[in-house]
C-alpha cells in the first residue's frame, strides 16, 4: 500500500505539475507538447463551422456538452473516487434551470448559464452533504436513488417542468440583443463555454486541492491523519462537479432548445459513467473522447443501426472494461504500462 | 379499522403478490452482493431474458405445457448466465468493484438490446396457464387466481431457500462467505466456486420470477431497468446478503408498490427512492444485514 | 519515451477528427439558412419527404402502420404527390423528445427535406416546432395529438391530418351524458399530457350535459404495470360506467386486468378509442369484448373509400389496417391535393396551399375538413365483437363531427 505513495513518476503525482494536458510522467519535457496538441486542437474546433455542415456541427455541439458532463463526473469518479450513478441529476437541473429562465425571464447570456450553474450547485451541495457520506457501491446506489427522485421532481412537477412532455419552446440565446439562429453561432457558444468548464475542472485537477482529493481517494484515513477533512473535500468537489454538470446542462438547454426527464435519468447517467470508464477515468480528456464517441454511437450512426447503437456501445464498454484497463486514455499513456497496478479507478472508500 | 382494512383488502393482497414475486427476484442479488460486494446490474436484464421466454413458449396462450416449459427453459438460462457473469467478473476482482459493477452495467445493455432485436420493442402478453386463468371470489372481493398462486409459490420458495441457507452446510458455507469470505477461503474453500453457484442460483431465480411474473407484468422493452431498481430498494432496505432480509424488504416495498399507490400515488415512487436514500445513509447494511457498510 | 507518446497522443486526436469527417459534409454552417430543396414551380419535379416514426422503443409497432399507409398511398398514385415525385427518407423518433428532436433536425438540416410527416409523440411535435418554423418547412402530422400544437402552440406551418386528444373524449362525454349511468363515471388515464387532455375534454362535456363524476385516478404514465392499486377504488365509488384513455402496452395490461379483477361485468368499459386499435387488440383477447369506445376510424366503416383501402390494405401487409395508417394515409392525401395547386416548395406556398384543400371526400375515415390546421371529422361509437378473422371495432352509430 505505502508503496504507492512513492512512485512520483506514475499518475498525477501529489505534488502538482505544472503543466501537461494528461498523466504523465517528466513535468519538463511534457509541457509544450500537452499544450501545443490542446491549442491545436482548440483551433481546430474552432474552425469547424466554417467548413462543416449544419447536421455534423450540431452533432459536434451535442459532443462537446455531452463531454463536459463526463469530465465533470471524472472529476467525482476519477480523481476524488466517487462512483456515481446518478450524475445526471445535476445536469438536469441545470438545463431546466437554464430553460425556465430564458422562456420567463430573459434570453441574455450568459444569465441562464450563470443560474444554471448557481442551481446545480445548491443542488449539488444539498444532496452532496448526505451522498458523500457513503462509499464505494453504496454511493453507486445512493446517487442513484437521488437521481431517480430528481427525474421523479422533474416528471411530476409539471406545472414548472412541462412534466413528461419536457420544457420545449425554449427560446434562442441571445448575445448583445440578438439571437443566435444559426447552427454555427450556437456552436461557437458552446464551444466558448464548454473549453470554460473543461479549464476549470482541469486548473481543480491540477491545483493542491485536487491533489488532496486524490490523496483520499487513495487512501482516505491517511489524509485524516494528515489533518485533512475528507468530508468537507468530498463534498467540495461534488459541488463543483454538479456545477460544471449544471453548465453543460445550460448549454443543452441552448442547443436543443427543449429539456426533458430523460436528460436526467439513469441512462443519461449511465451514458455518462460508460464514457468515463472507457475514456480513462482520471484522464480529464479521455472522458471527453469517450462522451464524443457515446454521442458519435449512438446520436449520428445510431438511426443506421435501426436505433441499436446501445448494443455496440454496450459492446465497446464490456470490451473497454477488459483490456483497456485506463481507458483510451491509458493507451495513450505508457506511463500505466509500468510498474505495480497504479489503479486510477480505485472507487473503494 | 375493520372498514378500512375490507377497503383495501384486494390491495394487501395484491401487495402480498408482488412481494412474492420481488422476493424470488431479490434473494439471488442480495446473496451476490453480500458475498462477494458485486452489484449485479445485470439482474435486471435476467428478469427480463425470463419475461420473454415466458412469451415465446407462451405465446399469449394458455397452457399448462407452454408455462412449464418456460420455467424449464428460463431456469437454464438463469443457471447458465449466473455462471457466465460469474466467471466475466472474474478477471476485475482485484480491480474493485465499480468495474465489476460496471462490466455487469454493459452486459444489461447488451442483453436488453439484443431481446429488442429478437423480439422488437411491442409490448408482450404472457398469459396464465389455464385453471389459473380466472378470478376467484376471496372474502367477497373478485381477485385473479394467478396471483394467489404466487403468493404460494412465493412463501414455498420463502421456505426452501431458508432451509437450504439456515439448515444445510452448503447454507453454512454461504452464510460464513456472506461473513468473512477470506476467512473461509483460508479454511480451504474455493470461494470461486461457492461465488460461482451463488450466481447461479440467484440469476436462475430472476428468470423464473420473469416467467412468474409474465402474467402480471408482461414483456416489454424498460421492464429490466424498473425491475432492478426494485430490487435494488428491496435488498438495501431488507439488508445485502441476508435472506430474512430480502424476504422483510420484499414484503414492504409489496405493500408500497400496491397499498402505497392505491391511496398515496403521487407520492409511492418517492417513498420508495426516499427509503432507499433513506436506509443508505442512516443503516448502510439494512434491516438484517451482515456487513457494515462494506465498501 | 517521448516520441511513442507523442505519435499515440496525435493518434487518438485524429482519430476524433477522422470520425468527425467521416460524418461531416462539406459546407457551412455560418454561411445563409438552409439550403432550399429541390426544384422549381408547379408540377413536375421532385420532392424530398421526411417520414418521421418510431423505430424504436414502445411506440414501434405504430410506426410500423404509419409507414405502411404512406406507401400504400404511394404505390397507388405511382409514387407521385401533385405531380412531384416522392422521395421519402425516415427518420427515427424513437421513444421521446429526446430522440425525436434531434431527428427532425437531421431531416431538415442534414437531409434537406421540403416537408415533413409523421410524429407519433405529441412532446417531440412540440420540441421541434420552433426548428420546423424556423426552417420555413410544413410539417404534417399524422398522430401526434396535443391540442397546444395546433392550437396555442402553433405556426403556420405545421399542419395535422390525425386527430386532437379532446376530440374522442369530448364525443364519449357527450354520448354518456345521454345514457346517464346510475352513479356516475369512474375516469382512469395516465398521467401526462394526452391523458390529463382527455380529462378536460371529458369533464367539459359530461359534466356539462348533466352528469356526475364518480371518481378518478391519473396513473404514472410509462411505469404502471399494475393497475390494481386503482382499479380497486372503482366498485368503492358506486361509478355506474368507467370511460379512461390509454394505449399501447398500458392498454392491453389495463383491458386485461380489468377483466381480471372482476370488473368487466360490473361496470362497463368505455374508452377513447386507442384502448382498443390495432394489435393492442389482439393482444387483450376475449377481455375486451363488449367495450365500446370513440374514435375517428374504424375497419369497419362503410363507405366506398374505407372499403377499397382496407382491402388494399390487407393485400398488401396481411393485417387489418389501424387508425395510425388511416392518418399517414390521409396525410398523403392531403398533401397530394396541396401540391397540386402549390405555386412552388417552399413553407410558405405549402402552407397556403393546405389552407385551401376545402373538403377532403374521399378519406377511408369519412369526408372531413380543416379546422384551422387539425381535422373536423365524425367520431364513430364502436364496440368489440368477434369478427371473422379475429376481433374487430363494429361501428355502432355516428356520434358527430367535432373540431378543435
Amino acid at each position: 500500500m505505502s508503496a504507492e505513495a512513492e512512485t512520483p513518476t506514475v499518475d498525477e503525482p501529489i505534488v502538482p505539475s505544472p503543466g501537461s494536458t494528461g498523466p504523465s510522467g517528466s513535468p519538463g519535457r511534457r509541457l509544450p507538447l500537452g499544450r501545443l496538441i490542446a491549442a491545436l486542437l482548440l483551433v481546430v474546433l474552432a474552425a469547424v463551422p466554417l467548413f462543416v455542415a449544419q447536421f455534423p456541427t450540431s452533432m459536434l455541439a451535442r459532443m462537446l456538452i455531452f463531454a463536459l458532463l463526463a469530465v465533470s463526473l471524472d472529476l467525482l469518479v476519477g480523481i476524488t473516487g466517487l462512483p456515481s450513478l446518478g450524475h445526471a441529476a445535476y445536469f438536469g437541473v441545470g438545463a431546466y434551470t437554464a430553460g425556465l429562465v430564458a422562456k420567463h425571464w430573459t434570453a441574455a447570456a450568459p444569465i441562464p448559464l450563470v443560474a444554471a450553474v448557481v442551481v446545480a450547485a445548491f443542488a449539488a451541495a444539498a444532496t452532496g452533504w448526505l451522498a458523500v457520506r457513503s462509499h464505494g457501491v453504496f454511493f453507486l446506489m445512493l446517487t442513484l436513488a437521488i437521481g431517480e427522485l430528481i427525474q421523479q421532481l422533474s416528471e411530476s412537477w409539471s406545472d414548472v417542468t412541462g412534466g413528461d412532455n419536457g420544457l420545449y419552446g425554449i427560446p434562442a440565446v441571445e448575445v448583445a440583443g440578438e439571437p443566435l439562429v444559426l447552427v454555427g453561432y450556437v456552436y461557437w457558444y458552446v464551444l466558448i463555454f464548454a473549453v470554460l468548464g473543461f479549464a476549470v475542472i482541469w486548473a481543480v485537477s491540477r491545483s493542491p486541492f485536487g491533489a488532496a482529493l486524490r490523496g483520499i481517494r487513495d487512501n482516505e484515513a491517511r489524509m485524516r491523519s494528515l489533518g485533512y477533512s475528507p468530508f468537507r473535500y468530498k463534498l467540495a468537489g461534488f459541488v463543483i462537479a454538479g456545477a460544471v454538470a449544471g453548465l453543460g446542462g445550460g448549454l443543452l438547454a441552448v442547443q436543443q432548445q427543449l429539456v426533458t426527464p430523460a436528460d436526467l435519468g439513469f441512462t443519461t447517467s449511465a451514458l455518462a459513467l460508460l464514457a468515463v470508464a472507457v475514456g480513462g477515468a482520471g484522464s480529464l480528456w479521455g472522458p471527453a473522447i469517450g462522451a464524443a464517441l457515446v454521442v458519435l454511437i449512438r446520436d449520428v450512426y445510431g438511426p443506421d443501426l435501426d436505433g441499436h447503437g446501445t448494443l455496440v456501445l454496450g459492446v465497446v464498454f464490456i470490451v473497454a472494461v477488459y483490456s483497456l484497463r485506463h481507458g483510451i486514455a491509458g493507451l495513450a499513456t505508457t506511463q500505466f504500462r509500468r510498474g505495480p497496478g497504479r489503479q486510477t479507478e480505485k472507487a473503494d472508500g | 379499522m375493520t372498514e378500512w382494512f375490507a377497503d383495501n383488502f384486494v390491495s394487501i393482497l395484491n401487495g402480498l403478490a408482488i412481494g412474492s414475486l420481488l422476493f424470488i427476484l431479490a434473494v439471488g442479488l442480495s446473496l451476490v452482493f453480500g458475498m462477494m460486494d458485486v452489484l449485479n446490474l445485470g439482474h435486471g436484464a435476467l428478469y427480463l431474458i425470463g419475461a420473454y421466454v415466458g412469451f415465446q413458449f407462451t405465446g399469449g396462450i394458455s397452457s399448462w405445457g407452454g408455462f412449464l416449459t418456460a420455467l424449464a427453459v428460463a431456469a437454464a438460462f438463469g443457471l447458465v448466465a449466473g455462471l457466465i457473469l460469474s466467471v466475466a467478473t472474474e478477471p476485475l476482482v482485484g480491480r474493485g468493484h465499480l468495474d465489476q459493477a460496471l462490466l455487469t452495467l454493459g452486459v444489461a445493455l447488451v442483453v436488453a438490446e439484443v431481446i429488442s432485436i429478437i423480439f422488437g420493442d411491442d409490448v408482450q402478453n404472457v398469459v396464465a396457464p389455464p385453471g389459473l386463468n380466472e378470478s376467484i371470489q376471496v372474502f367477497g372481493n373478485t381477485y385473479p387466481a394467478y396471483r394467489l398462486a404466487l403468493i404460494g409459490v412465493g412463501a414455498v420458495l420463502a421456505i426452501v431457500v431458508w432451509l437450504v441457507i439456515e439448515k444445510s452446510s452448503l447454507g453454512a458455507l454461504i452464510r460464513a462467505s456472506v461473513s468473512d469470505r477470506e476467512m473461509v477461503s483460508s479454511v480451504g474453500v474455493d470461494n470461486r466456486k461457492v461465488k460461482a453457484g451463488v450466481f447461479a442460483f440467484g440469476s436462475m431465480l430472476a428468470a423464473l420470477a420473469g416467467v412468474l411474473g409474465g402474467p402480471v407484468y408482461g414483456a416489454r422493452t424498460g421492464l429490466d431497468e424498473t425491475v432492478l431498481l426494485l430490487a435494488l430498494v428491496v435488498i438495501v432496505i431488507g439488508g445485502l446478503g441476508s435472506v430474512r432480509g430480502a424476504l422483510i424488504g420484499s414484503l414492504v416495498i409489496g405493500q408500497v408498490e400496491s397499498l402505497g399507490r392505491a391511496n398515496l400515488p403521487e407520492f409511492a415512487s418517492f417513498m420508495l427512492f426516499g427509503a432507499l436514500a433513506v436506509v443508505l445513509i442512516v443503516r448502510p447494511r439494512g434491516l438484517f444485514g451482515s456487513k457494515v457498510g462494506a465498501p | 519515451m517521448t516520441q511513442p507518446v507523442f505519435s499515440r497522443r496525435n493518434a487518438l486526436g485524429l482519430f476524433g477528427l477522422a470520425g468527425l469527417a467521416a460524418t461531416a459534409g462539406c459546407g457551412s454552417s455560418v454561411g445563409g439558412g438552409s439550403s432550399a430543396g429541390s426544384s422549381a414551380s408547379g408540377g413536375g419535379g421532385a420532392i424530398k419527404v421526411g417520414l418521421v416514426i418510431p423505430q424504436d422503443g414502445v411506440y414501434t409497432p405504430l410506426g410500423v402502420d404509419m409507414k405502411n399507409g404512406w406507401d400504400l398511398f404511394l404505390e397507388r398514385h405511382d409514387g407521385m404527390l401533385g405531380g412531384y415525385e416522392v422521395e421519402t427518407v425516415i427518420g427515427d423518433e424513437g421513444e421521446g423528445p429526446d430522440t425525436g428532436v434531434p431527428a427532425i433536425q437531421g431531416l431538415i438540416q442534414r437531409d434537406n427535406v421540403d416537408v415533413l410527416v409523421g410524429i407519433v409523440n405529441s412532446a417531440s411535435a412540440l420540441g421541434a416546432a420552433e426548428a420546423v418554423a424556423a426552417a420555413k418547412k410544413v410539417l404534417v402530422i399524422s398522430n401526434a395529438g396535443a391540442n397546444a400544437v395546433t392550437g396555442d402552440a402553433r405556426n403556420p406551418y405545421i399542419w395535422r391530418a390525425s386527430f386532437n386528444n379532446a376530440q374522442a373524449a369530448f364525443a364519449m362525454g357527450e354520448y354518456l351524458a345521454s345514457q346517464q349511468p346510475e352513479g356516475g363515471v369512474f375516469l382512469m388515464a395516465p398521467d401526462y399530457a394526452a391523458g390529463q387532455e382527455t380529462f378536460v375534454a371529458f369533464k367539459a362535456s359530461y359534466e356539462g350535459g348533466g352528469g356526475t363524476i364518480a371518481g378518478e385516478a391519473l396513473t404514472p404514465f410509462g411505469t404502471t404495470q399494475d393497475f390494481q392499486p386503482f382499479l380497486s377504488a372503482i366498485p368503492g365509488s358506486g361509478a355506474g360506467a368507467t370511460f379512461v384513455f390509454y394505449s399501447g402496452g398500458e392498454a392491453v395490461s389495463f383491458v386485461q386486468q380489468y377483466a381480471g379483477f372482476g370488473l368487466k361485468d360490473t361496470v362497463p368499459l368505455y374508452g377513447s378509442g386507442f384502448l382498443t386499435e390495432g394489435s393492442v387488440l389482439e393482444a387483450q383477447g376475449e377481455a375486451a369484448v363488449g367495450i365500446q369506445t370513440a374514435l375517428h376510424y374504424s375497419t369497419e366503416i362503410d363507405n366506398p373509400a374505407n372499403t377499397e383501402f382496407v382491402e388494399a390494405y390487407q393485400k398488401a401487409y396481411d393485417v387489418l389496417p389501424t387508425c395510425f395508417a388511416v392518418q399517414t394515409w390521409d396525410a398523403a392525401l392531403v398533401l397530394d391535393l396541396a401540391l397540386a395547386d402549390a405555386a412552388d416548395l417552399s413553407g410558405d406556398a405549402v402552407s397556403e396551399a393546405l389552407g385551401g384543400v376545402g373538403e377532403i371526400s374521399d378519406s377511408p375515415r369519412g369526408a372531413w375538413t380543416f379546422d384551422g390546421q387539425s381535422p373536423k371529422h365524425v367520431e364513430y361509437l364502436r364496440e368489440v365483437q368477434e369478427g371473422d378473422g379475429g376481433l374487430i371495432n363494429v361501428v355502432v352509430e355516428e356520434l358527430g363531427e367535432y373540431g378543435q
